[in-house]
């Protein structure tokens, strides 16, 4: 099997539902070159290393020209700035710091810790939601409305608009899939209208947040006085479409893809029945197992930089598959089991270094909360297919829908 | 109960005191201070913290035999 033959693969949709045989093929050389420009790391030590090295970018601008607009041309012409994601320092130590400040620690340290009530009372209305019924979507039902219900409340989204945003943030999201699949002149016109108009409905209610602040993030960034100053208008602009679009993919995936796995091993879920704190390091070892987000397509090098015998020149286009690095079995021994019990679980599920997912904590409350729920509330739970059909979207993976029958609800 | 992290291998990923927030807090953006003696009570939350550490830098005692003590105050400025 080619080289170039095997990253079409991975990015094939007849392929979604089980990549990781191609990412055992893909390990078998660390750093792999497709094409000129395009070099693809898929290994735990590997991987681990450059997401550390300031070396490596993650702001388009440092592509070479062969390098830029190949796979990925989602951003050129955004209507809005690169938000935080897709810049480095120090502009990006800048922004993320000031998002943080109405988020986390050290400013505001319990925002997330005291959303636990309200996350487990969704959940639990969500499930009452199923009513009579021995059937349901698991994404469409639950895994999807759950995240971002959060995220519209955590932003301060008025309920009445949150349709709205769902549908801008689905099309925006397929605008980073690397192979959408479809005419893709119109998906990145589709891609570029989605921007322009959440852009422009955000605009109108940081205007209105601005006069008239609220205890949500957005009104925090909007107000913020703290050492690094205020962020532009256009920063909390983009800020707060990168929080949105975060806040609904990757969640949604993560607490499918714990479904699906703890309905494929049924020892497991019935373990999580019994003791709630299991749900714990499970999450852990589900970020390992099936992680939401595959691999980072966005990166570049600053520098040549020599890498497991390969010379990786300026400019060229990195893709760091994180998914392939977690089953890595030079360090995960049995990388293909999934094991709660698993002592040593430093997975790449959120990245590491400067970009490590800045929602983490977030994630981790909402899947242990959302899994529990449902180890507890379903009754002889059972999939109805295996494997479920997945999204198009080979970066952001998880299923499209997954059905599943019960015997009833436990209250 | 008892703990200790590794302020050697803290890289300030502050997962702990999302997690955590009356055991583990952030001085700044990379000094973290915590309570080696905290309340039995908070066990579930540090257990939650130390999974979580991205770097597995928090020691949990295995046991909880030992009562909690309060008082001792906070520690740990790197």
């Amino acid at each position: 099997m080619t080289q170039e033959m095997l990253l079409r693969q991975i990015i094939d949709y007849a392929n979604r539902a089980d990549p990781y045989p191609l990412y055992t093929e893909l390990r078998k050389k660390p750093v792999r070159q497709e094409g000129d420009e395009l070099f693809v790391v898929s290994t735990y030590w590997e991987i681990k290393s450059l997401l550390h090295d300031p070396r490596i970018s993650s702001d388009a601008r440092n592509l070479s020209p062969g390098a830029a607009g190949t796979l990925l041309q989602e951003e050129e012409d955004s209507p809005l700035p690169p938000a935080f994601l897709r810049l480095d320092p120090p502009e990006h130590d800048r922004l993320r710091r000031m998002a943080m400040r109405p988020f986390g620690p050290p400013e505001t340290p319990r925002r997330v810790y005291n959303m636990r009530g309200e996350l487990a009372r969704i959940v639990d209305d969500l499930i009452d939601g199923f009513g009579d019924r021995k059937e349901v979507d698991i994404v469409d039902d639950f895994s999807y409305p759950f995240p971002v219900t959060v995220i519209c409340r955590l932003l301060g989204i008025p309920r009445e608009d949150e349709a709205r945003f769902h549908s801008w943030a689905d099309i925006i999201a397929a605008g980073l899939d690397p192979d959408p699949g479809g005419d893709p002149g119109e998906q990145r016109r589709a891609t570029h209208e989605a921007r322009t108009e959440l852009g422009m409905y955000l605009s109108g209610l940081i205007d209105e947040r601005s006069g008239a602040p609220g205890d949500d993030m957005l009104s925090a960034l909007v107000t913020q006085q703290g050492p690094d100053g205020q962020m532009s208008r256009m920063e909390v602009l983009s800020t707060a479409a990168l929080l949105l679009i975060a806040g609904h993919e990757t969640t949604v995936n993560l607490i499918t893809n714990g479904t699906l796995t703890l309905l494929r091993n049924p020892d497991v879920l019935e373990r999580l029945r019994n003791d709630s704190r299991l749900a714990v390091p499970l999450v852990e070892e589900l970020l390992r197992f099936e992680p939401p987000v595959q691999l980072l397509p966005q990166r570049t090098t600053l520098a040549d930089i020599d890498i497991a015998g390969t010379t990786i020149p300026e400019g060229a286009s990195v893709w760091l598959v994180l998914a392939a690095g977690n089953r890595d079995p030079q360090r995960f021994p049995d990388p293909d089991r999934f094991d709660p019990d698993r002592p040593d679980i430093q997975h790449l599920g959120f990245g590491s270094g400067i970009h490590n997912c800045f929602g983490a904590p977030l994630a981790r409350l909402e899947a242990q909360l959302a899994l529990t729920a449902l180890a507890h509330r379903l009754d002889g739970p059972r999939l109805l297919d295996d494997p479920p059909p997945y999204r198009q979207n080979a970066v952001l993976r998880g299923p499209r829908h997954l059905n599943i029958a019960f015997d009833g609800l436990r209250s | 109960m008892r703990l200790v992290v590794d302020l050697n291998r803290c890289q300030g990923y502050a997962q702990c005191a999302f997690l955590a927030p009356d055991v583990f807090a952030m001085h700044g953006e990379e000094s973290l201070l915590y309570n080696p003696h905290a309340e039995e009570a908070q066990r579930e939350q540090v257990l939650r913290a130390a999974t979580a550490c991205p770097v597995q830098a928090i020691l949990v005692e295995d046991t909880d035999e030992a009562p909690a003590t309060m008082g001792e105050g906070l520690s740990g400025v790197r």
